[in-house]
């Protein structure tokens, strides 16, 4: 029997050179040498979409879409989108904007009022804060018409898109523009994510929603998981030249993908 | 589980890991009833309050209390299996179908050449479109091959490339959640900075 099972003894180097790097990053990070976050334009984007529905005197929508907790793929977007609805509900709380959360999983649910519940805790508005209203769990399935209904009647003219997407992406995003929402997507749901820079005003693609949740959130953690994710970033990059030169040379290089 | 992912593992391990996975299923399949509470709170509300629409809200109520009680008295109800796989499989069905519509009126809002890069846009999805039904190759026959092109080449780079990026994403939160500096997971936030 084989100590390692065939085909896989490159993605174990990658691991561990990739889970080192995020693990210096962090230990840096805690010593007091954080890695610099390129400023996104979503994070002015955010003020302006809040600020759009104070003036205008309706509400601003916060959806993310499948927040299926238990699923590795759509946790780390869900992660990164509740980072962004802290910011969000402290900008909406402190700016006095009505703010609304609708969300299809019970876990997530949960946090999520935990989160908008604090964000207006520590704006000193906890008043506005509605416990059935402000964040609302809604079964996956009848989520669609009423939100679908709501963002008309409501005339919603503010919309965040964040988190893991599917096919609601271009159902709600179309209602948003069509109602006449400012709105800002993203997601890293590489088959939706056209639908979002598409349709949104504003957008982050792929993994920068990651680095906008570590950038809103300031968490040393994250922003130093992202330092070490580059350095997996670079690594592909020098793996892929290296494959390009090998391969134009006339090398067979399929064969170090069965060690 | 990781382990088992890269290095031969004996059965009880395999077994213990099928397991675990079994009863992150069943917890999930339990928020299910949170969800419903929180929706008829909401439309009661809606009643109360006599809001826009709020005639709508007593079918909700209606529909609830006929299909609760029909899966109380057994899941293999005849009339419960009835509603359904009549009611509520094709009402699924059509909302999910809404996205072809959706998708059209957001097309029309994409393919307008408002500056170059919308102009780009617009002749790649042309070119794209054109190969994919059956009568464009016949009309335009060049589009077929740069069709494939689009598709094979440049798409397929920018969507590994982003492929790569929320995999390595993936990784980094793993790497936080082994080390318990993530517990959103678990239901508990660690970070609470937002909120000094």
């Amino acid at each position: 029997m084989s100590l390692i099972i065939a085909g896989r003894a490159l993605g174990v180097v990658a691991l561990v050179i990739i889970v080192g790097a995020i693990l210096y990053f962090m230990q840096q990070a805690y010593s007091g040498k954080m890695p610099t976050l390129r400023r996104l334009q979503a994070v002015d984007a955010i003020d302006e979409i809040i600020g759009r529905c104070v003036e205008m005197g309706r509400p601003a929508w916060y959806l993310m879409d499948s927040t299926n907790m238990t699923t590795p793929s759509i946790l780390a977007p869900t992660v990164a989108a509740f980072q962004i609805l802290s910011h969000t509900a402290r900008i909406a709380a402190r700016l006095g904007s009505k703010f609304f959360v609708p969300v299809t999983q019970g876990l997530a649910y949960s946090i999520a009022a935990d989160i908008v519940e604090e964000a207006y805790r520590a704006e000193g508005k906890i008043d506005d804060y509605d416990p059935f209203g402000t964040v609302m769990y809604l079964p996956d399935g009848a989520d669609r018409m009423y939100i679908i209904n709501n963002m008309w009647s409501q005339r919603v003219s503010g919309a965040f898109f964040l988190g893991s997407w599917y096919h609601k992406a271009v159902i709600f995003t179309e209602n948003a523009a069509r109602v006449g929402a400012l709105s800002l997507g993203g997601t890293d749901t590489t088959h939706n994510i056209p639908f979002l820079v598409a349709i949104c005003d504003y957008s982050i693609i792929g993994e920068e929603l990651y680095a906008l949740g570590a950038y809103v959130s300031g968490d040393p953690t994250n922003t130093a998981s992202l330092a070490g994710q580059d350095i997996g970033k670079y690594l592909a990059l020098i793996i892929i030249v290296i494959g390009s030169l090998l391969a134009t040379a006339g090398f067979s290089i399929s064969g170090i993908f069965s060690w | 589980m990781i382990l088992e992912h890269f290095f031969p593992m004996p059965d009880v391990v395999t077994g213990f890991n099928i397991t675990m996975r079994s009863f992150t299923t069943i917890v999930s399949a339990a928020a299910l009833m949170l969800g419903v509470i929180f929706l008829t709170i909401s439309h009661a509300r809606t009643i109360s309050q006599q809001k826009s629409g709020w005639y709508y809200s007593i079918f909700y109520m209606i529909s609830l209390l006929i299909t609760v009680g029909l899966g109380l008295l057994s899941v293999r109800n005849e009339n419960f299996l009835w509603i359904y796989d009549n009611m509520t499989s094709p009402t699924g069905a059509a909302l999910y179908s809404l996205t072809a519509f959706y998708i059209t009126s957001a097309a029309y809002r994409v393919f307008r050449a408002r500056n170059w890069n919308a102009a780009v846009l617009l002749i790649t999805g042309f070119v794209v479109l054109a190969m994919l039904i059956p009568i464009g190759g016949i009309l335009l026959p060049p589009v077929v091959p740069l069709g494939e092109w689009f598709r094979s080449y440049p798409s397929s780079a920018g969507f590994r490339g982003m492929i790569m990026g929320t995999s390595l994403g993936t990784m980094g939160l793993g790497v936080r959640v082994f080390i318990g500096r993530q517990k959103e997971h678990l239901g508990v936030r660690e970070e609470r900075r937002g909120v000094e």
